[in-house]
């Protein structure tokens, strides 16, 4: 075989036109595709093999221009021009173009042909054109332009082969820069600036290419202009000035660039693209005139949100009872299998409490990211921002900050690194800040858990249930605090002027089901990774904290108290242990049956009768009598002493399991935990907390949904278990130190908190500095100490 | 034939753009997006709060604030 070269290919367009698509459907990665403007803010690098030839093909960020002022545009142009961290200087280019806006989309792409590198111009969303009316002579465009042109339709995967073999040719033949018809003075100032480029290039470290001038000369700022005027001094700015001058001749320079493109690509077009006036509005049209419409637009937003927190509850419940019995099921069986002992107790106690009861949270996460995929697929993002750009004036913040804003209710950690997209520093620091107070999706499993505890299943008005209203109140409790922190980090230290807003609008898609289908099996994989490594490692330090030192004292002194009871009792009564299952031997066994099926069948009737009392009693009554007749069948010789057995039995058996309780809360009271746990108790009491509560708080730091996991573990060593110990939910029902007021303010705390050390390092890395993760960590934390505090003082004294 | 700025363009309304000036930065913005002189732009819709406006330009959909919008002078087409 011959060697293989290597090449580097970046892939550059405006936004939203399919980069990422393309990239996905050429390496085969699986990066994040939605139809929005602004989806990818990463360079992303992936391989595409071909024949002897292997590309690293680099997924940058959408951009309009290489005048590149927010962020994720800088990533672009970085990207472009080889100065991406850990990337190589691209020795070809795709450029994408979105057909059915062809004229804007070549903007940048006469731009990017400046600099002479082998270049493929493939355009996608053809189909979206074609249905506009739109065609376009590719020959002649691929003509004018001096590159190849390739129709695409990636997530069809058509036409990938031939571009394949197009990128592979090109990449062997040396290209030209394009020439566009600038005036005399514009080309001389962007001539002169580059011989003074070239000498700064010794001291920038690199050689700048020939379009960068052009760049210096026509933007106002930006950094590569601050990286120049840095090592080159004030000399080169005065003399930057001058060249402006000259060159501009008193005209806007950058009235001069674009009329020269768009002159340009005016041209083109008359040439390569047809339009054919179709009669009426396009389908978008139609659409838009019912979603952002005064009324219907308003209705549709309430009923799709209502919608969301509705299945949550309706759909989620019958998957998670699966996943719950399951890790019934496996308890059991470790149970069953291993023996009494701190092995058991790690597995049973530790891990399957712990990670068990984070994971059953899996399918609302699922739900949640079903209907946002959904929406982002479709288009209605742009939609939602275009609603609410107004009130976010009002706060201060730009319209772009919506849709990170948006899509923190997702996961804060996109939210954060999509706040990219903002050019303003400022507003984009407020956007990270105000990101965490978005809920979450790891805040899911603290709501609808003390929701069902707490919340009767009952309807409002009718119709409309009250735990999801309670779970669409909590996503609102983050926002109410949200907007006086924006105001008043606008107002105070990260003021700064309307920033543009400036957006554009995508047309509506249909959802693809394969990228709905990967977010889902991507977050949820992401979800169920957490659960298998954070989750995992924090419910074993956990269940450590909570079960050591389990001192041999306090199992003496329980050993003694079991013995003494053990001699207060015939050793027939001691060692009985029913089994139902069996058919019965003796008398004691039969007896203790038929109480058992007795208590099964009242069982089987209070779920039967649960609605009518009446009816109830009545069947209880008939049931009893049943029993009474049942027990006289048995009468037999030996049936005194045996009813006198069970009887005994029964006794015998409460005071051992309050014998085991004990024991269990006094190690658990003893244990690392339980010390740790009532030297904060103090501080958390007014919360309405006990020390259970506040160490799982504590435990939760570095991920949310770990308070779910940790009460779990608690739970279960507090208490010993019998056969029937129900699930979490049972637990904390049934606890008596657990009310309403206390799950309210667990709730409001877990809104507001910043325990998420993924998000914290996020905000570290996006914002380059220890301060704004520090600063909404202390803020966050302190806001959610009293929020909750004043919940709980307010409901309890409301009698909750 | 009325001379005026996007920000007063009625709905459904189209315009030829004749001149853009604001601060370089949304100046040049504006231009990129294919706001230039000469363009021909309509007034689709306003948003229900009033602001922000979706105009369309270069066959595609751009929003606006209505600020932004006040940068582009226009001249109304009948
Ligand atoms: N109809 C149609 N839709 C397409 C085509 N290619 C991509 N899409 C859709 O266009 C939308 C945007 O695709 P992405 O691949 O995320 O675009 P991008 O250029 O990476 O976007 P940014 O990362 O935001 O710059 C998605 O909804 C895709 O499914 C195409 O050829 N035809
Ligand atoms: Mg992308």
């Amino acid at each position: 075989m011959n060697r293989t070269d290597r090449h580097t290919v970046a892939l550059i367009g405006n936004p939203n036109t399919g980069k990422s698509s393309l990239f996905n459907a050429l390496t085969g990665a699986r990066q994040k595709i939605a139809n929005f403007p602004g989806v990818t803010v990463e360079a992303k690098l992936g391989v595409l093999k071909l024949e002897h030839t292997e590309i690293d093909l680099i997924d940058l960020p959408g951009t309009y221009s290489l005048a590149a002022r927010s962020p994720d545009e800088r990533v672009a142009i970085d990207g472009l021009l080889g100065r991406a961290k850990g990337m190589a200087k691209p020795d070809g280019v795709l450029i994408v173009v979105d057909a059915s806006s062809l004229d804007r989309n070549l903007y940048l792409a006469t731009q990017v042909l400046e600099f002479g590198l082998p270049t493929v111009l493939v355009l996608t969303m053809v189909d979206v054109a074609t249905e506009r009316g739109i065609s376009i002579d590719m020959d002649k465009l691929s003509a004018a332009l001096g590159a190849k042109v390739v129709a695409v339709n990636s997530p069809k995967g058509e036409n990938l082969d031939i571009l394949k073999q197009t990128l592979h040719q090109t990449l062997h033949h040396p290209a030209k820069p394009l020439e566009l018809p600038y005036p005399e003075d514009f080309r001389r100032g962007v001539d002169t600036l580059y011989q003074q480029l070239c000498d700064i290039g010794i001291k920038l470290g690199y050689t700048p290419a020939r379009p960068e001038s052009l760049r210096l000369l026509v933007d106002a700022s930006g950094p590569f202009l601050e990286e120049c005027e840095e090592v080159a001094g004030p000399e080169f700015t005065r003399q930057l000035h001058e060249i402006r001058d000259k060159a501009s001749g008193g005209r806007s320079l950058a009235l001069i660039e674009s009329t020269a493109r768009y002159g340009q690509i005016g041209q083109w077009m008359l040439q390569a693209k047809r339009t054919q006036n179709r009669e009426g509005r396009t389908l978008t049209d139609k659409i838009d005139a019912v979603l952002t419409h005064k009324l219907w637009g308003t209705l549709v937003f309430v009923l799709v949100m209502g919608l969301i927190f509705q299945s949550i509850y309706a759909w989620a419940g019958p998957l998670m009872d699966i996943i719950d019995s399951g890790f019934g099921a496996l308890g059991d069986l470790v149970g069953s299998t291993l023996a009494d002992g701190m092995l058991k107790s790690l597995i049973v106690d530790g891990i399957i409490a712990g990670v068990g009861g984070v994971l059953i949270f899996l399918p609302q996460i699922l739900i949640l990211f079903l209907f946002i995929a959904l929406l982002e697929d479709i288009g209605y993002m742009s939609r939602a921002a275009f609603l609410m750009d107004r009130l976010m004036a009002r706060f201060g913040l730009s319209g772009r900050s919506f849709i990170p804003l948006l899509s923190s209710f997702a996961c804060n950690i996109p939210g954060v690194m999509g706040a990219r997209v903002i050019e303003d520093r400022n507003t984009r620091l407020t956007t990270i800040f105000l990101a965490p107070f978005m809920s979450c999706s790891a805040r899911l499993p603290v709501y609808t858990l003390f929701i069902a505890v707490f919340v009767p299943a009952q309807k409002v008005l009718g119709f409309i249930p009250l735990q999801g209203l309670v779970l669409f109140a909590m996503y609102w409790v983050g926002v109410l605090f949200a907007i006086p922190t924006a105001l008043v980090l606008k107002r105070g230290i990260l003021k700064s002027k309307v920033t543009p807003f400036l957006m554009e609008m995508p047309s509506y898609k249909m959802p693809r089901a394969r990228n709905v289908l990967r977010v889902l099996w991507d977050r949820g994989g992401s979800f169920v990774k957490r659960a298998g490594t954070i989750i995992l490692a924090l419910s074993i330090v956990v269940w450590a904290a909570a079960y050591f030192p389990h001192s041999d004292e306090i199992e003496q002194k329980y050993d003694a108290q079991l013995e003494a009871l053990q001699a207060k009792y015939e050793p027939a009564v001691v060692e009985f242990e029913p089994d139902f299952e069996a058919e019965p031997q003796n008398s004691l066994e039969k007896i203790a049956k038929a109480h058992a099926d007795h208590e099964a069948a009242i069982a089987e009737l209070e779920e039967e009768h649960a609605e009518d009392e009446e009816a109830l009693k009545a069947a209880v009554l008939e049931a009893e009598s049943a029993l009474v007749k049942a027990l006289d069948d048995l009468r037999s010789a030996d049936f005194e002493t045996a009813s006198g057995q069970y009887e005994a039995w029964l006794e015998y058996t409460e005071a051992a399991s309050a014998i085991e309780n004990d024991r269990a809360g006094d190690h658990l009271e003893n244990s690392y935990l339980g010390v740790m746990g009532k030297a904060i108790e103090p501080a958390v009491r007014p919360l309405g907390w006990d020390w259970r509560i506040g160490m799982a708080a504590i435990a939760s730091f570095p991920a949310r949904e770990v308070i779910v996991g940790t009460l779990g573990i608690i739970f279960h060593l507090g208490a010993e278990e019998d056969e029937e110990s129900g699930t979490l939910r049972e637990t904390i029902s049934n606890d008596k130190s657990f009310s309403l007021a206390t799950g309210l303010s667990i709730m409001v705390f877990f809104a507001l908190c910043a325990q998420c050390a993924a998000t914290l390092a996020v905000m570290r890395r996006e914002t380059n500095s220890w301060k704004w993760p520090i600063t909404s960590f202390v803020y966050m934390t302190s806001l959610a100490y009293v929020a909750a505090l004043v919940t709980y003082q307010v409901a309890h004294a409301l009698g909750g | 034939m009325t001379a005026t700025t996007l920000a007063k363009l009625p709905v459904g309304a189209s315009a030829r753009v004749t001149d853009v000036k604001a601060d370089p930065v949304l100046e040049q913005r504006l231009l990129e997006m294919g706001l230039i002189p000469g363009a021909s732009v309509t007034l689709i819709r306003i948003a229900p709060l009033g602001d922000p406006m979706e105009f369309r330009v270069m066959g595609y959909s751009l929003s606006l604030r209505r600020n932004e919008a006040a940068a582009v002078a226009i001249e109304v087409l009948p």
